[in-house]
């Protein structure tokens, strides 16, 4: 699972205020260099919640073999056309930490009930029992 | 042969055997890419712009490759974990190939895309090594429960062949009605305003479709039912599209037809289709599946050079090809 990915998942079990985002408990990490569309980048980009994003890295880098690279605390993604000035080696980064890092194996935790997703070889196990639907 | 939606549970019926099956068969290979083209013609998406497609039911990756060889980004779904790990599986296969160690010995090869320039037997035989772009994350969720995104999270939605397994209850707790209808409340918030949804599915009948479409409409999308090759039995597809503009009207379904109209382009205004054969073709891109048949049930050279070079990645004995191979026979009398 990517963190871009990782982004965008919401636990939506019945009664939970606020799913969004998933804490990250590491077990296996992997990492995998893709090529970096820049035009798509900057087209996610608005999209991304940065805080999440930066809270994600943070939790992933100590079980890193590679150190992951640094992100500022907060930037503001939101403006499509501001995006546009971002420096390279920022959109390198940003590209890095969301496509070429994976959780293998680990858990997703749901910060408002700490209900637990596991994830196995890549694939978090979303699927909920009878009661949580 | 009765349909596997009423043995059991999806991810009972798609077993690691079964899955394996599944993605091994170059039939099955073939129609899901086929039908992925399709979708992917009738979302309409912005050209030469990835975009972030949620891929719901996307068992082996069969359509995720193909959304990936148009350069977009894609997170798939699926409650069968058997299916999932074959896409895995399918997944590191291609790594392999990129990274030059493997043979490309699968029978769905038609990775074009693909130039290695390792020095085993490869048959493509480039020079540059082209790097793959990143593959399509997957989950192991039940689509009937609702889908675990934060709203406007994607830019489009495909599902192939997967929408009627939600029409069967397979425990006493699942309701149909229900379950479909969580899951499009569900689609309608993770998609972004002005995205569009298209999902093929086979309905068992009318009644199923009615239900399907009733339920879509309930939660707020407009759209319909396309349906091509609505007279062959075969051949008939269902695509359930669906849109956030109230004012969309779903496009004209193929019927096959051959005529002059066969050569001209599609047109690109609002998606109405008269006679349109190969949208592939039609559209200029690259065909990128296996070569047809002919229509009527001919078989050109092409396609008894590909099925041949199938049936010896397989190991079977095939005679070797000549210039005789697929010569055009003399008529009967």
């Amino acid at each position: 699972m990517r963190l871009l990915t990782h982004n965008f998942l919401q636990s939506n079990v019945r009664g939970t205020e606020k799913g969004y985002p998933l804490n990250i408990e590491v077990t296996t990490i992997k990492y995998e260099e893709s090529p970096v569309d820049k035009e798509f980048l900057l087209n996610l980009l608005p999209k991304v919640n940065y805080n999440a994003l930066v809270a994600a890295v943070k939790q992933m880098s100590p079980h890193c073999e590679q150190p992951l690279p640094e992100l500022p605390e907060t930037m503001d993604v939101s403006n499509a056309e501001q995006n546009q000035n971002l420096d390279d080696a920022t959109i390198s980064n940003l590209h890095k930490v969301l496509f070429d890092v994976y959780l293998v194996e680990g858990w997703l935790i749901c910060p408002d009930t700490g209900r637990k997703f596991p994830v196995k070889e890549c694939i978090p196990n979303m699927i909920l029992h009878e009661d949580e639907i | 042969m009765s349909r596997p939606e009423l043995t059991g549970h999806a991810s009972l019926f798609y077993n690691e055997k079964e899955a394996r099956k599944y993605d091994s068969s170059s039939r099955m290979v073939g129609i899901q890419r086929e039908i992925t083209e399709r979708a992917i013609e009738l979302l309409k998406l912005p050209s030469n712009r990835p975009s972030f497609i949620l891929d719901v039911g996307c068992g082996s990756g069969l359509s995720g490759q193909v959304l990936e060889e148009h350069g977009h980004v894609w997170v798939g779904c699926d409650v069968s974990r058997d299916m999932l790990n074959m896409a895995n599986e399918r997944i590191e296969r291609k790594r392999e190939e990129a990274m030059g160690e493997g043979d490309s010995s699968e029978d769905d090869s038609d990775n074009d895309m693909n130039d290695n320039d390792s020095n085993n037997n490869d048959n493509k035989g480039g020079t540059t090594t082209e790097e793959e772009p990143s593959p399509g994350d997957l989950l192991h969720h039940d689509m009937g429960t609702g889908l675990p995104f934060r709203p406007a999270s994607f830019d489009a939605c495909i599902s192939i062949s997967a929408l009627q397994w939600l029409c069967y209850s397979n425990t006493k707790e699942q309701i149909p009605k229900k379950r479909l209808t969580r899951f499009f409340s569900s689609l309608y918030q993770v998609l972004r305003r002005g995205a569009r949804a298209v999902l093929q599915f086979y309905p068992e009948s009318s009644e199923h479709a009615i239900l399907i479409s009733e339920c879509a409409a309930k939660v707020g999308f407009a759209g319909g039912i396309v349906v091509d090759y609505p007279n062959s039995t075969k051949a008939k597809k269902h695509y359930l599209v669906l849109s956030f503009e109230r004012s969309y009207k779903a496009p004209q379904g193929l019927t096959g037809l051959e005529g002059a109209l066969l050569n001209e382009g599609r047109s690109s205004s609002g998606g109405v289709r008269v006679a349109d054969k190969d949208p592939r073709r039609a559209a200029g891109k690259k065909s990128r599946g296996p070569p047809r048949k002919k229509k009527g049930g001919g078989k050109t050279k092409e396609w008894i050079l590909h099925k041949k070079e199938t049936q010896r990645k397989k190991g079977k004995d095939t005679r070797k090809d000549t210039k005789f191979t697929g010569r055009k026979r003399p008529m009967r009398f």
